[in-house]
């Protein structure tokens, strides 16, 4: 009997059809409407990463996937085959948890070959499946270890590994690094990078975590209270964010957003205020100091030193806060008043419905 | 004499003194430990001292070494009555009640802690609410029962109703409650990796579940092998006897008991206990260092 997985994996005929789709799918927990209409997308080999706030329902639609959690309505499709009926194991997807989720009972061999003997592989595939992926992974020497014996990176690994073995049309990960200290979790990242060029399959991330977002992803679907905020590629949703709240997400430190009428006076009109904008933003990094006394005028109150930049904390003339990132190893001291430019960036404008409004 | 080296010497005295100190402390909490335990393995040697010794010596020397070994003791518990056959029922009964209990218990526990189903909450409170009826109130309607279904001087009741009555509630609770304790995304993996509902039992939930396996195993075992007034009250053939009812048979004539013969054969009785436990103890702890402390 061939294995499920593969059997999949050989079907994967028809590149023009998404890998996975969502249409109109909702999911509510008792009353609770968690997912609410999600129409989404997912290209053969693309690295998909799902982001939002704690809560929005990132997990759940993950696990609406691998079919861990049935939809409530609206179909999801792997490949050709609509799956809201086809059990886990079936849909070849394999998911890696947040705490990876490793069998105490076995070794790190036993716990990667697992699935395969499930499914009922003969001994000798899936021993050299496991070798194959412990090779890829650099577990070679683990292999007969139990899961306590194990760091947390080498933890990961393993899940990674399990997940791997069973060469899935897709894989799902649900915050696979929060649990790592974070020098590790800048490792791990580059190996998963690596991993997807190397496998090149089709790859759902689940983070909360807007950094990881944006260097993984190929393209990031950002979430908000159970629906889609906006998709696109990380540059275009730093560059052209669709709303506020999207843009006030993506980028770190987070965009500066202030109220039209409570700019200084004369900057709206340097602006160019374009009809119906009630809110403005503009990013810490494209905002510095102007020497020649220029731009919107403000008090600085507070700098924070990082190294190779500062945070600086000012206040507009009317009292808005605002950040900037200021290049360089010195700053000007608390309280000196200074005027800020515009450096290259954009200038996001928000209609009263917090939308994106796009200049000409 | 400068303030640091006052420290210093300071510091060269506290060495020993704190030793002793934590010395001392060893040797009290070991005394009041021992101390503690006197009423807890005094029994037992006297049990054991016991039936080593004449029906006379018992009473009238209170040495706990006998005077005389009296091996012949444990030869004359055999011919006294079918001692052997008594034996075996109870080894056989007890260890089909621990068997089935644990079966069902852990998959009874498994469906209360991870399923849902309709009415799944007041199975609960049926079964809890069992608990806390006595074994004195319930025996009268289970002899009732037992002998509509013709089952008297049989071992089926002493087998059936442990495992189904309250003892079986109970350990069936216990096992719902760490069953609930489990890490729930270890059986998704396991869902995951194709098992069905039953393989996550079996090769999932049942081994992270040794602990509390090993805990119903003793406990069950334990309430088995003791029970006296069920078998008094269903079996009247001697060679059906369990042992606690072949204890209580070891009488002369007059109905006393023959000290020497009942505290030999209670010696026999306990072998079996010890066995199971320290299997079942070494599980527990066995399984507590695989799953290991640290996260
Ligand atoms: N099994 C469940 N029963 C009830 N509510 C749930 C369940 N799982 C998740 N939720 C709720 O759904 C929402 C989304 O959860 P989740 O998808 O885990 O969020 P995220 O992963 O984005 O942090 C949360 O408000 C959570 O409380
Ligand atoms: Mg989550």
């Amino acid at each position: 009997m061939r294995p499920t997985m593969d059997t999949q994996q050989a079907t994967t005929s028809d590149p023009r059809l998404p890998a996975l789709e969502f249409q109109n799918v909702a999911k509510s927990f008792g009353a609770v409407n968690v997912i609410r209409g999600v129409d989404l997308q997912v290209r053969e080999g693309e690295f998909v990463v799902f982001v939002g706030p704690s809560g929005c329902g990132k997990s759940t639609l993950l696990r609406m996937i691998s079919g861990l959690e049935d939809v409530t309505s609206g179909t999801v499709s792997i490949g050709e085959r609509v799956v809201n009926d086809v059990p886990p194991a079936r849909r070849g997807v394999a998911m890696v948890f947040q705490s990876y989720a490793l069998y105490p009972h076995l070794t790190v061999a036993q716990n990667m070959g697992f699935g395969l003997k499930v499914r009922k592989m003969p001994a000798r595939e899936i021993e050299s499946r496991v070798a194959d992926a412990s090779a890829t992974l650099k577990l070679d020497a683990l292999l007969d270890r139990f899961p306590r014996e194990l760091s947390g990176g080498q933890r990961q690994r393993v899940a990674i590994g399990r997940a791997i073995v069973g060469n899935p049309r897709i894989f799902l990960f649900d915050e696979p690094l929060s649990n790592l200290d974070a020098e590790l979790r800048v490792h791990m990242r580059a190996e998963i990078a690596q991993l997807h060029e190397r496998l090149g399959n089709t790859m759902i991330y689940v983070t909360h975590d807007q950094i990881e977002a944006m260097t993984l992803a190929d393209r990031i679907v950002v979430l908000r209270d159970g629906q889609i905020e906006q998709v696109g590629s990380p540059q275009e949703l730093y560059l052209r964010p669709d709303n506020l709240f999207v843009a006030q997400f993506i980028g770190s430190p987070r965009m500066n957003v202030f109220d039209i009428d409570k700019l200084p006076p004369g900057v709206a009109a340097q602006l160019g205020v374009p009809e119906g904008a009630v809110k403005v933003g503009m990013r810490p990094e494209d905002l510095s100091i102007d020497p020649g006394g220029r731009g919107m005028p403000a008090v600085l109150r507070m700098s924070e030193y990082t190294g190779g930049n500062s945070l600086i904390h000012l206040e507009l003339d009317g009292g808005a806060p605002c950040l900037i990132v200021h290049h360089g190893q010195t700053s000007p001291p608390e309280g000196t008043a200074v005027h800020l430019t515009l450096d290259k960036g954009a200038v996001h404008f928000f209609d009263a419905n917090d939308t994106s409004i796009r200049k000409g | 004499m400068n303030p640091t080296e006052t420290a210093a010497a300071q510091m060269v005295h506290k060495g020993p003194s704190h030793k002793r100190i934590r010395l001392i402390t060893r040797v009290c909490w070991t005394s009041a430990l021992l101390v503690v335990a006197v009423p807890f393995v005094f029994p037992f040697l006297w049990m054991v001292s016991s039936s080593l010794k004449s029906a006379a010596e018992i009473f009238g020397a209170p040495s706990l070494i006998p005077d005389r070994f009296l091996w012949s003791n444990f030869v004359e518990v055999f011919n006294y009555q079918p001692f052997a056959r008594h034996y075996f029922n109870s080894i056989y009964i007890s260890l089909s009640v621990t068997g089935l209990t644990l079966i069902i218990a852990s998959l009874a526990g498994y469906a209360l802690a991870r399923m849902r189903f309709a009415g799944a909450g007041l199975i609960m409170l049926f079964l809890v609410s069992g608990l806390m009826v006595p074994e004195e109130v319930t025996i009268i309607p289970n002899f009732f029962l037992v002998r509509w279904l013709g089952l008297m001087d049989t071992h089926a009741p002493l087998i059936l109703l442990p495992t189904f009555g309250s003892h079986g509630v109970m350990a069936t609770f216990l096992m719902r409650q760490y069953f609930v304790a489990l890490p729930k995304e270890l059986e998704e993996a396991g869902t995951m990796d194709g098992l069905s509902r039953l393989g996550v039992w079996w090769k999932i939930a049942l081994p992270m579940s040794r602990p509390a396996l090993g805990a119903v195993a003793i406990i069950t075992f334990l309430f088995s092998w003791n029970l006296f007034l069920e078998p008094l009250v269903f079996l009247s053939s001697l060679e059906k006897f369990t042992l606690p009812l072949s204890l209580a048979n070891f009488t002369d004539a007059y109905g006393m008991p023959l000290w020497h013969l009942q505290l030999a054969a209670t010696t026999l009785a306990v072998v079996p206990v010890l066995t199971i436990y320290v299997l079942a103890q070494r599980q527990i702890i066995e399984s507590f260092a695989l799953s290991g402390v640290k996260g």
